[in-house]
């Protein structure tokens, strides 16, 4: 069926556009690769792709492919609805050169156009907005670092002469509030500025990338075993879904599979991280309510769970879990058991603590119609995770694009056309506000116990990584590796060098996507509630910033 | 009046207020032990507020170069009409002996003082959370200080007078329970609540610029004068505590001058403070803070209360 609709989609797209193509290819089961003639017709194709295919922008890649006889090479990937298949358009760009925006049809494509002029140095030709992203004003705009002829231990010199403009709203009783990069408390730095009459915000903007690490570049230095670990720090909570779809990628490249038990014990340990993290933001709304009682309960229960991480995987932040071709360590009866055991007594002392919150009229009070997002806003900015789910978006890595060992289990708990359409009635019926954010967490960590439960009772006896995968990666084949982490859909695109190198690494976190939505969803609200949005929001710096 | 004003008498009052004033940082400390107690931490000492003012007085300070006299002489200023008001209140003994030079609309004043002092100074740094809780403290307070006075009036007129001697005496001679006074009690503890930047006004604990009152105000301050701050805060809750106390609950108050009775005076006091300081921390464990406009409607509760004893005082 799959092929099927492949087909059908590549005669929808070869009747419109049969002379700007050049070729079509299906590629890793899911990818249909469409390569462009010349970069005039990236617009309309992209345009046709998104409103007539109902398929959304969900990331653009570019790759500096000259040293193999390209150009730089430009992919815009898009996801369709409800559907197992990615869309690439694929055009190449000359050096220097520019291409034409499509930030004006597709708004979420502005952010990865500004990154591609800072890191590629690509004129993205028409975004309206030519302030540096990635780069901040004190770097060179001349020198962008992951083009190949960049070497990563360059050293280079501050341009202490450029400033950042910030957007100016002007008017009576208009004042400016700057927050950050540096907060109280212990947490990643970022730039805020508010405007606002009075209390009221009626504009925030965001700064960024003050944690630029360089990801992507230190991985095209890297053994592909190393590059593993890098995935796991692109932030420290999201470990297990970030190096499962570095991994996934990887295996795709490889063309094997790998082995069941190994696939279950990833989606144990994913649905683990979720759980810890949900309960730690649920704590942390809590704290910024001004609860600090529900927030030490919550957290008593977070600190269970990643004690319980370190007697699974040696780690509290399950560092370490995955290997290319599968995991590296198994879970034994015993500690199947202390599993069971552990999420049981979570998931009582869980129900508990929810019971006297929600009871707590203060504490709903804050929540409700705080930090509002529209649905408009949400679709038009790509938005994922729980986010977008809380606005009646009916997105979810697990269930979009069934990966690892998640097509064997029970995802989709809608499974009769009734139970379907009752579940999208009550998507519609979500306010998109913090209060359905903090509901919709407390039902993900309900479902993953059941998720843990369902695959740790047909846990299946086989080794626990495919060795041959790492020597079955064939230079310059990509893949598109996904996950759904606790935040939302990630996203990593591999592109294999010589010797088992990595050629290009590109990551693009939840975050990344979710970060333009809490412009969004403070307008209107108040300045002491900006806390309370930007937990519920449970967004990542470092995530975000690579 | 004169007749009673000897020697004993004045340094007795003087002791009491300094009681007060020494008194102050533990009751912060034991609310700090039992909101982590409640909060299953194990929390530190009882006395961590006095070590904080220990270490913050030895310390350096650093002053914005932006800043005027005011935000320097600010600490001060809040220190010595603090403390100052604390020699109106009765604390051990059911009188005041400085009750000639002030009654308890002094003590408001004073409070008044520090307050705009704590405003300007907010403002004088021109750092944005300065301002920010400055604008929002002038907004609680253009409400607060409503409901005080009218609590003021309500248990004058039941007491007859504003002096807080005279008000104590009696209120030590009256029945416990008279309606209007219990109303005008609600209204004082929702007031303390506030004056004090408890939740679900303020949350004392947070790190949040954005979210602060009173806390805004002086995040610039370090040093020594941080912790004159910090301890004329703690004398503020106290102080209005003990108005509380005695004006609401004055039993046990001694009403002369001997050993045995300001023995007893004393005891029940510490008594009586540490359970409402109890009780104010097991609130704050109970609630969460409330929207920042929905404050006014907590303290139009204090004022409504208030004038519900006053009318049921006129009825009754």
């Amino acid at each position: 069926m799959n092929s099927e609709n492949q087909n059908n989609l590549t005669v929808k797209i070869l009747d419109q556009f049969q002379s700007k193509i050049s070729e079509i290819l299906p590629c890793n089961s899911n990818e249909i690769h469409i390569l462009l003639n010349d970069n005039n017709s990236i617009s309309d194709i992209c345009t046709f792709i998104h409103s007539n295919l109902d398929a959304r922008l969900v990331m653009m890649v570019c790759s500096d492919e000259r040293r193999i006889g390209k150009k730089f090479v430009l992919r815009y990937i898009f996801e369709r609805k409800n559907e197992d298949i990615f869309l690439i358009v694929t055009a190449d760009i000359q050096e220097n050169g520019s291409f034409p925006s499509i930030a004006s049809q597709i708004s979420s494509a502005y952010l990865y156009e500004r990154e591609i002029r800072d890191m590629f140095g690509l004129l993205p030709k028409g975004n309206p907005d030519v302030r540096p992203l990635v780069l901040h004003e004190h770097w060179d705009n001349q020198i962008h670092p992951l083009r190949k002829d960049f070497d990563l231990n360059n050293k280079v010199p501050l341009n202490t002469e450029n400033d950042y403009q910030f957007l100016t709203v002007e008017g009576n009783e208009v004042t400016q509030i700057p927050v950050g990069p540096v907060h109280a408390g212990i947490i990643e730095p970022g730039h805020f500025r508010f405007s606002t009459m009075g209390e009221i915000i009626i504009n925030l903007e965001t700064k960024l990338f003050y944690t630029h690490k360089g990801i992507e570049k230190l991985a095209e230095k890297m053994k592909i075993e190393d590059a593993v670990l890098l995935s796991e720090r692109i932030a420290g909570d999201e470990s297990v879904a970030n190096s499962m779809a570095f991994c996934q990628a990887v295996e795709k490249i490889s063309e094997l599979k790998i082995p069941k038990r190994a696939e279950q014990i990833r989606v144990v340990c994913a649905e683990l991280e979720r759980t810890y993290n949900h309960l730690g933001t649920l704590a942390g709304i809590s704290t910024d309510a001004g609860f600090a009682f529900g927030a030490s309960r919550l957290n008593i229960l977070k600190e269970k769970m990643m004690q319980l991480n370190e007697k699974i995987a040696g780690s509290r932040i399950l560092f370490g879990v995955n290997i290319i071709g599968g995991v590296r360590s198994d879970i034994s009866d015993e500690q199947k058991n202390t599993i069971l055991n552990t999420i049981g007594e979570v998931s009582y002392d869980f129900q508990q603590v929810l019971e006297m919150l929600r009871q707590k009229s203060s504490f709903v009070d804050r929540l409700k119609n705080t930090g509002t997002i529209q649905r408009k806003d949400a679709s038009d900015l790509a938005t994922v995770g729980i986010t977008a789910r809380c606005v009646g978006i009916d997105i979810d890595t697990r269930k979009d694009h069934p990966y690892s060992f998640y097509p064997f289990l029970n995802v989709n708990k809608f499974k009769t056309p009734y139970k379907q359409i009752q579940h999208e009635v009550e998507l519609q019926k979500r306010d998109g506000d913090a209060l359905a954010r903090f509901d919709l967490r407390v039902e993900e960590i309900s479902d993953s116990v059941l998720l843990i439960h369902e695959t740790l009772d047909d846990l299946r006896a086989d080794s626990l990584s495919n060795h041959k995968v790492i020597e079955n990666l064939r230079p310059y084949r990509h893949a598109l590796g996904y996950c759904e982490s606790h935040r939302g859909q990630t996203l990593h695109w591999v592109m294999m060098g010589e010797n088992n190198s990595i050629y290009r690494y590109k990551v693009r976190t939840a975050s990344f996507c979710n970060w333009p939505t809490i412009e969004q969803a403070v307008l209107n609200d108040i300045v002491a509630d900006f806390p309370l949005v930007n937990k519920s929001l449970d967004l990542s710096y470092s995530g975000n910033d690579l | 009046m004169f007749a009673d004003f000897n020697a004993t008498r004045v340094i007795l009052g003087v002791l009491q207020a300094f009681l007060l004033v020494l008194f102050a940082p533990l009751i912060t400390g034991i609310m700090k032990k039992v909101k982590a107690r409640t909060q299953k931490r194990v929390g530190a000492s009882i006395f961590q507020p006095y070590y904080d003012i220990i270490k913050l007085i030895k310390k350096d300070e650093t002053v914005s170069e932006q800043s005027s006299w005011v935000f320097r002489l600010n600490p001060w200023i809040n220190f010595v009409a603090i403390t100052t008001a604390t020699l109106f209140v009765p604390v051990v003994m059911a009188y005041s002996p400085f009750g000639i030079a002030g009654d308890i609309l002094l003590i408001l004043g004073l409070y008044g003082l520090a307050r705009f002092f704590l405003i300007l100074a907010g403002l004088d740094v021109s750092s944005v959370f300065g301002g920010l809780g400055s604008s929002r403290e002038m907004m609680m307070s253009s409400i607060v200080e409503p409901a005080i006075f009218i609590m003021v009036l309500s248990v004058a007129i039941v007491y007859g007078g504003t002096d807080v001697s005279t008000i104590v005496n009696s209120a030590a001679q009256s029945p416990l329970l008279i309606p209007t006074t219990i109303f005008a009690a609600i209204s004082l503890f929702i007031i303390i609540l506030a004056e004090t930047g408890r939740l679900p006004f303020d949350n004392p604990a947070t790190h949040l610029e954005l979210t602060m009152i009173h806390e805004a105000m002086v995040l610039e301050y370090s040093g020594k004068s941080l912790a004159l701050i910090e301890w004329s805060k703690s004398i503020k809750q106290i102080t209005l505590l003990a108005l509380l106390i005695n004006i609401f609950v004055p039993f046990g108050i001694s009403s002369d001058v001997s050993a045995l009775t300001l023995g007893l005076g004393l005891i029940s006091f510490v008594i009586k403070a540490v359970l409402f300081g109890i009780l104010i921390a097991f609130l704050e464990t109970r609630v969460a803070k409330w929207r920042l406009f929905r404050i006014p409607d907590l303290i139009a509760i204090a004022i409504a209360s208030s004038l519900i004893g006053t009318t049921i005082f006129y009825i009754g």
